[in-house]
């Protein structure tokens, strides 16, 4: 073969790799910055030296209710954090080290707060702990108990702590179950109590994956919309101000500053978990195959299965009452609904199509958007080497320390107006599922593409194969499963995603999730919890099918 | 706080029985295994993957119930004593150092646990580190030290509160050949240094040879022989001892007649040998024997002489092949292709054999006593 040919295919993926870093440029990289400089800009106007301001910070000055929002995203933020820390630990514990049945199932059900839809899941703890509630109305007739208002902070937190607790959960027992057993043992041979194993071997160990997860709790903690947007109540954190300031106000600029602030608190506990966790040394892990001896003891046995079970079971309680709640056809503020029946979902089927519609063209679009890009963009950065590769990856990787609320501030305010206005199309949405999501991929690939054997490429190409064909033959059957599960968790997130559609939708282009804020708005709660019951539905269907595909367990694809 | 063991105690195990619950059924991974060890000694469990060594000094250390038997410390029952009473040390393949404490930390673990002040915490641990050669490193962490370090380490952490008994397994797995050699030794120094009962286990029979007083020969789940390194190698008691220590070369023969556990015996080809001891193989070897020949003749390659086909002598003597030739420095290996043996036979000689080179007719026999095997009655 000519050797021009040859040149001219290999550079294939670095045109991939060229048009993903336009895209992260321009749609992530210039966006976030417009709307920091933006944010020193006057109302209405766009930033230049000269009309700097700090106006629009002024308000964390003089408003006690920025002050209030700014205070509560904090409190919240480590509040739920530190919360679902405390549930999650123990339940890993007692998963990786007591004889329980069934944790295959344990761990795949752990998964579904995070899958589901996130605030139809809080609106539950409404018709449980509301004035009018369930639960409420039962404490109330029997006990003689008021319940605390389920609005402001009980809520946010409650709902926020068991929709979150996962990852915490999931790092710690995976690392629990990995750690060499001898190190439990030669303690315990030492004369440690099981007690002071437990104190001076285990938990320290388990503090770094404790820590990651801690961290991911955190960050989402800090930029989440729903909880606080259907639970706040008069209660505001920093992303409902935000939402407030561009839907009541249309104020983007203020909208930037509070983004600012927001990111600024988010990257502030991101390094100072950094910092934390630098100080500890990471688990070993064994050589071998050995596992950890199971506890047995009847106290203990009974304890971990209530207090797994019980927790799971709390935390699945809020998707259970959506499922009840769509088939209640009549609920006129009695105890428990009047009438039941299909209603809702002949309503839903009828009435609300085009949401549904809508949320699986734009998610089906973006994913396809990144695996197309974050592959290609994945293999060449394990791959070759080039100029600015370290700016590349921390680019990719800035979504997820940027809370998404922020991500679709930054793309409202920089292409609302201008040469290229982007506003209420369909494109800003999915170039903002795109931004958010890319990474999933992109490290996943980085991830198998490390696996391979270079050798089997340059074997290939030896043979004479181009690197298309190479790509086509070799490597990419070998890093598809990676692939697969990267796409699965980007399309699952992204058909229920809220915090970066609620700043994008418009009346043409409304997702699920804003058909089912809206109806929660206006108190069509059945038919909200109709559209959630058939969202989870999907969304379970859609991970059981690509776990027997790939072959992987349902936790391990969210681990 | 236990400081040096009191009276020197000795350790007697009584048909220990180990039965795991798997999912296929109930699978026996130690049977029956009784031996007794005195004060101070080195003993080790030697024997194939599997053959349930890790399994048996796991039920010594606590770590495994167990099925049946005794564990007897000084006449009293093992398992009801607390772990400060066992009083072990224990070292394992993966030394299994606290990843997040130092070196110092790792090591003053058992003090601590045993209420130690720190004043002798300091003392102790720095003795134990110096002792190992690894002053200076108490600050590390684990992960910074090198494998041979943190084997160190783990010896260090399990020698510090002067334990009675220091159980070992496979300690030197993890190294490279050249470090095996010098840790063995340094082991074997400590262990009488400091006076303890060492029970270790491996799979080397090498090692298993160079470092201990008394070896135990286990074959799937069974102890099959217990005895000094030299009394294992040259009085073998079944034909897995004498095949899995040191190289053997088996001799298919018939038994013409017998006096005083002594016999004579003719071998494939018709050499005669007279007054060779007879031995009866374990119960399960009847597969070894090569019928119609009711019996086995073993003998170690550095007991066999060689010489060229050419060379008539008046000894009883076998005809081969030799296949390959190999200088091993102190020693020079023949392999020999001879349909009077059980497989190939291996002939170890002091100096190249006169006029046989790879390819040549040779004949070979025996130098001096040799073990002849009768198949044990079923
Ligand atoms: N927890 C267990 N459950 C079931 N079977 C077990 C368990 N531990 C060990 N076994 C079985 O018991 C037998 C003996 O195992 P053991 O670990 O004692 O062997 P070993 O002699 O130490 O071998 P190696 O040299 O490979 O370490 C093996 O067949 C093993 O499969
Ligand atoms: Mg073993």
């Amino acid at each position: 073969m000519p050797p021009a040919t040859r040149r001219r295919l290999n550079i294939a993926p670095y045109v991939a790799g060229g048009v993903t870093i336009f895209v992260l440029v321009a749609f992530l990289l210039y966006p976030i910055g417009t709307t920091m400089l933006n944010s020193f800009a006057p109302a209405g106007e766009a930033f230049n030296v000269l009309n700097a301001t700090l106006e629009n910070f002024s308000r964390f000055f003089t408003s006690s209710m920025y002050q209030q929002a700014l205070l509560n995203t904090i409190f919240i933020g480590v509040m739920v954090t530190v919360l679902a820390t405390a549930v999650a630990v123990p339940a890993a514990y007692f998963v990786a080290r007591v004889q329980i049945p069934f944790k295959p199932l344990i761990l795949s059900l752990s998964i579904i707060p995070l899958i589901s839809p996130p605030f139809i899941g809080a609106y539950s703890w409404v018709v449980l702990f509301g004035r009018s509630g369930i639960v409420s109305q039962y404490l109330n007739q029997w006990f003689g108990i008021q319940m605390p208002p389920v609005y402001g902070y009980f809520g946010v937190i409650l709902s926020m702590v068991l929709s979150n607790f996962t990852y915490v959960f999931l790092f710690v027992q995976g690392a629990l179950t990995a750690v060499d057993p001898h190190l439990e043992e030669s303690a315990r041979v030492m004369g440690a109590s099981r007690w002071r194993v437990l104190r001076t071997v285990v938990l320290p160990l388990a503090i770094p994956p404790m820590l990651a997860g801690a961290m991911i709790v955190l960050i989402e903690a800090l930029g989440e919309f729903g909880a606080p947007a259907v639970l706040g109540g008069e209660m505001y954190v920093l992303s409902t101000l935000m939402y407030f300031q561009i839907h009541g106000f249309f104020n983007l600029n203020a909208a930037s500053a509070i983004a600012l602030v927001n990111v600024l608190i988010t990257l502030g506990a991101i390094l100072f978990l950094i910092r934390v966790n630098k100080k500890r040394r990471f688990v070993t892990v064994g050589s071998t195959t050995r596992r950890a001896a199971l506890q047995t003891g009847r106290g203990i046995r009974i304890v971990a299965n209530c207090y797994v079970w019980g927790l799971l079971a709390l935390a699945l309680l809020p998707q259970l009452v959506v499922v009840f709640t769509s088939f209640a056809e009549k609920w006129p503020g009695t105890l428990w609904p009047t009438q039941y029946g299909w209603g809702n979902y002949q309503y839903v089927f009828s009435r609300v199509v085009e949401p549904l519609q809508n949320s699986l063209i734009l998610a089906a679009v973006a994913t396809v958007a990144c695996v197309i890009f974050g592959t290609l963009t994945g293999y060449v950065a394990e791959r070759k080497t080039f100029f600015g590769k370290w700016a590349l990856d921390l680019t990719i990787m800035l979504p997820f320390i940027l809370p998404g609320i922020v991500t679709g501030v930054a793309l409202l305010v920089t292409y609302n107006s201008g040469p290229i206005a982007l506003t209420g199309t369909a494109l800003i949405i999915v170039i903002g599922y795109f931004v958010r999501r890319i990474a999933y991929i992109y490290r996943s690939v980085v991830a198998a593409v490390t696996q391979i054997d270079l050798k089997m490429e340059e074997a290939s190409t030896v043979a004479g194969a181009t690197w298309g064909t190479t790509m086509r033959k070799v490597t990419i059957p070998l890093i598809a499963p990676g692939i697969l599960a990267g796409a699965i968790i980007v399309f699952t997130t992204l058909i229920s995603e809220m915090s970066t559609t609620v700043m994008l939708y418009s009346a043409r282009w409304k997702t699920i999730s804003i058909a089912i804020y809206e109806r929660l708005e206006t108190q069509e709660i059945s038919a909200a919890a109709a559209i959630g019951s058939i969202t989870i539905l999907v969304t379970l269907i859609l991970v059981l099918t690509a776990t027997r595909v790939i072959g992987k367990s349902m936790s391990e694809l969210f681990s | 706080m236990a400081s040096s063991s009191p009276a020197p105690a000795r350790l007697s195990v009584r048909e220990l029985t180990k039965i795991f619950n798997t999912p296929e059924g109930p699978a026996t991974a130690v049977k029956d295994v009784s031996f007794d060890i005195a004060p101070n000694t080195f003993f080790t469990m030697l024997g194939p993957s599997g053959c349930g060594k890790t399994t048996t000094l796991r039920m010594i250390a606590g770590l495994e119930t167990i099925t049946s038997g005794q564990i007897l410390f000084n006449g009293e029952d093992f398992r009801r004593k607390s772990a400060f009473e066992r009083n072990i040390g224990m070292v394992f393949q993966s030394y299994a150092l606290f990843p997040h404490m130092t070196v110092f930390e790792n090591a003053a673990y058992g003090l601590r646990l045993r209420g130690a002040d720190e004043a002798t915490i300091t003392k102790r641990v720095h003795e134990t580190l110096a002792m190992l050669r690894l002053d200076g490193l108490a600050q590390r962490y684990p992960a910074d030290l090198s494998g041979g370090q943190q084997q160190r380490v783990s010896i260090g952490r399990a020698l510090v509160y002067h334990p009675g008994m220091l159980l070992l397994d496979e300690p030197l797995a993890n190294l490279d050949a050249k470090l095996r050699v010098e840790m063995r030794d340094e082991i074997r120094r400590l262990q009488k240094a400091l006076n303890v009962m060492a029970l270790y286990v491996t799979h080397d029979q090498e090692e298993a040879m160079a470092i201990s007083d008394v070896i135990g020969v286990f074959s799937k789940g069974r102890l099959m022989q217990l005895g000094a390194p030299y009394d294992i190698y040259s009085a073998p008691i079944s034909l897995f001892v004498a095949d899995f220590i040191g190289k053997a070369n088996f001799f298919p023969v018939d038994i013409e007649s017998r006096d005083h556990g002594r016999a004579a015996v003719v071998a494939l080809g018709g050499s005669r040998f007279a007054g060779v001891k007879t031995v009866t193989a374990a119960s399960d070897e009847g597969e070894w024997f090569v019928k119609p020949q009711a019996a086995l003749m073993m003998s170690r390659p550095e007991q066999m002489w060689l010489s060229s086909a050419g060379q008539q002598l008046d000894k009883p003597a076998f005809t081969g092949r030799a296949l390959r030739i190999q200088f091993l420095g102190s020693f020079v290996r023949y392999l020999v292709e001879t349909g009077q043996a059980r497989g190939e036979v291996i002939v170890d000689l002091p100096a190249f054999a006169e006029g046989v080179s790879e390819g040549d007719e040779v004949r070979f026999g025996l130098v001096g006593p040799s073990l002849v095997f009768e198949e044990g009655s079923r």
